[in-house]
């Protein structure tokens, strides 16, 4: 091949997802759709009024649909969905926009451009950032009414038909909800840490990323030809021959560690040494797909379902016909069911709960089952006559202190003594255990393991109540943080408890399935994880690649660290 | 109409929680319901882009205004979730 003719210029960045890329760039600039005053027919005022009221609806309909997309694998993305479609509620927002319309014949999308860019430009001028930081929000939400109205649908964040590196100054949540996975070979941003939302996303989808690359939007142009050696954190811009080939070749590695995962899946947790961590997978629902992963249990039953499909609370009959339904297609492994876990950012519309303040601090989970004890009750005789058809154990959610776990099992038994009073069957060697995801019950975790068969760190609850940090609330995201040092010598001291009273323990919120963190847990002292079955394949494979001792001295390390950023980039950072 | 003068006591101010709280409570009223800075045009107080817009801090002065058929509800109410300073 000939000489390129071009300047090669290399920018680097932070590693935050690691791998390589050779592709065009697609500078990613968010279109800006300037619309003039456009006026309408006198004639048309209704048809009008009544196409903006139906795209304000469409508007909701698919934030809330996105914030459901994301409530699972990222509730701070979901967070930031839930805030807009707020905005959408605000009556004098919308009330002004329909003025516009019907008073001045505005045509609706510029009548948006008009009220929703005022008041954006008033939320601007405030002096508190945190509140001016929201007309950024404000704009998203205008740009998603107008492209509505417009009948476009989502702009796909990549050129169409082929692959490309974007480039862009920081991703918006809208945007990277939109990304087109398949195309999308790699990302590099101007702004953000290892925890920023691009980064976060990059990781979850394993695109190879790179941040805090300044000046990259300016430097970079669209169609320019790119090398992205992630891990190292550069970007060769107009690369010769060799550091194609070279990316090339670990773009290879890559694909060849992915196949190679794909093995795993038949396979069981087996670090490098040989040691053995029992995997789990998390379920929702009364049918669940393990993707055809092997798995040794099911780590957090959640049931809340059964309470959200209908609009009364269901029966004992209801959840006993499910609870056998799950017993039954585990097959004799064990099955973690979480009882009512509701309050917080889940609410029954059916039931009246009190409005709270601080509804994460409020009467949620075990706390509402206590002050309704018939429905505790219900659930508990439906779990207990199922109990029979498998190997079923019972978790209870947010225990703050040893009374919840003698008050909690204080009603198991009540329920046994009344089962055998009728003399129905259930396993009468149940075992119960908690969830640790308070901070005074991970601190107290070995009166717990005293007490409690066995344990499951809820690491999402655990982190928000940690870090005091808002996990719906997106203005304190950074805050919310799995990795900082206060969370490392927690979660140790919680293993550590657990492992001195030959208590299983296991680790079931969002860490668990993160293949980063997996080397870490372990090190730390986990040695039982629970995820969601498509993360499964990632965990095998990073535990096959490391054995205890490495996974200790790398938990060590990290342990020394002072700032969460320390820890990700050493984790994220790939090791020679 | 009713009115009350009142101080911001909390913290964050009308920050985006409070706010977002305060704007749902008010909507369960069907009384007009507005605040006003000291010296400044009142606003409406069940828009919450509105209410942020006034970047009312800790220590500013507002005047609470309900009018219609709850307005004694929608003040009693109101003004007590002012004072309590946003429960936080």
């Amino acid at each position: 091949m000939a000489e390129k003719r071009t300047q090669r210029t290399v920018l680097t960045g932070n590693p935050v997802s690691a791998g390589a890329a050779v592709a065009e760039a697609f500078v990613y600039k968010p279109q800006k759709m300037e619309i003039g005053r456009i006026y309408y027919d006198a004639g048309k005022k209704k048809e009008k009024l009544d196409a903006f009221h139906r795209t304000v609806e469409l508007a909701k309909e698919e934030l809330t649909q996105l914030a459901k997309q994301f409530e699972e694998e990222n509730g701070e993305q979901s967070g930031i969905f839930l805030a807009h479609r707020e905005m959408l509620e605000d009556e004098e927002l919308i009330s002004e926009t329909e003025l516009a319309i019907r008073d001045e014949l505005l045509e609706p999308d510029s009548a948006i451009e008009k009220v929703f860019s005022e008041f954006a430009g008033l939320l601007g001028q405030v002096e508190d950032e945190l509140i001016a930081a929201r007309a950024a929000d404000l704009h998203d939400v205008k740009k998603r009414l107008q492209r509505i109205y417009q009948g476009r649908t989502e702009k796909k964040l990549s050129a169409p038909g082929k692959d490309v590196i974007i480039i862009a100054y920081d991703l918006l949540p809208s945007d990277t909800a939109s990304l087109d996975r398949r195309h999308v070979k790699g990302i590099i941003t101007e702004k953000g840490g290892c925890n920023s939302h691009s980064a976060i996303l990059a990781r979850s989808f394993r695109i190879p990323a790179v941040s805090g690359v300044s000046g990259a939007v300016d430097k970079i142009f669209d169609g320019m030809y790119l090398a992205l050696d992630a891990g190292k954190g550069e970007v060769i811009l107009d690369p010769t021959d060799e550091d194609t080939k070279k990316c090339l070749a670990m773009c290879g590695e890559e694909r060849k560690k992915r196949s190679e995962e794909a093995q795993y899946r038949q396979r069981l947790g087996i670090m490098g040494d040989g040691t053995k961590i029992e995997l789990g997978i998390n379920i929702g629902s009364c049918t669940f797909d393990a993707l055809g992963e092997s798995y040794d249990f099911v780590g957090l039953f959640r049931t809340e379902f059964l309470y959200m499909e209908k609009n009364t609370l269901p029966t004992e009959e209801e959840q006993f016909a499910a609870y056998r339904k799950v017993l039954l297609q585990a097959e004799g492994k064990p099955v973690t069911l979480r009882t009512l876990d509701i309050g917080g950012d889940k609410t029954l519309p059916y039931m009246e709960l009190p409005k709270e303040e601080n509804p994460f601090l409020g009467i949620r989970a075990l706390r509402l089952c206590f002050s309704r004890p018939d429905i505790f009750i219900t659930q508990l005789r439906a779990a207990l006559r199922a109990s029979v058809y498998g190997e079923l154990r019972l978790m209870f959610p947010m225990t703050g202190g040893m009374e919840d776990i003698y008050r909690a099992k204080a009603y198991v038994k009540e329920t046994m003594k009344k089962l055998d009073e009728e003399q129905v069957p259930y396993d009468k060697n149940i075992r119960t255990g908690v969830m640790i995801e308070t901070p005074a019950m991970s601190i107290i975790a070995d009166m717990a393991a005293e007490v409690v068969d066995f344990a499951s760190i809820g690491s999402n609850d655990l982190t928000q109540y940690v870090s005091a940090a808002d996990r719906m609330n997106p203005e304190v995201s950074s805050y919310y943080q799995n990795c900082s040092p206060a969370m490392l010598r927690l979660l140790a001291s919680v293993f550590g408890a657990f492992a001195k009273a030959g208590k299983p323990i296991s680790v079931c919120g969002e860490m668990a399935g993160d293949s980063g963190l997996t080397a870490l847990l372990i090190g730390l002292g986990a040695r039982k994880l629970s995820m969601s079955a498509s993360c499964l394949s990632g965990v095998k494979a990073a535990l096959s690649g490391i054995t205890i001792e490495e996974a200790e001295e790398l938990a060590a390390r990290c342990s020394t660290m002072r700032t969460q950023d320390e820890i990700l980039q050493y984790l994220y950072t790939p090791k020679p | 109409m009713l009115t009350k003068k009142l101080e911001i006591t909390n913290k964050t101010g009308l920050h985006a929680r409070p706010a977002s709280d305060f704007v749902m409570e008010a909507k369960k009223y069907a009384s007009k319901v507005t605040i006003c800075r000291e010296g400044g045009t009142p606003v409406n107080a069940k828009s919450i882009v509105r209410l942020l817009a006034e970047g009312i801090g800790q220590g500013t002065k507002i005047e609470l205004s309900t009018e219609g058929e709850d307005e004694e509800a929608a003040m009693v109410t109101l003004a007590a979730i002012i004072e309590s300073g946003f429960g936080e």
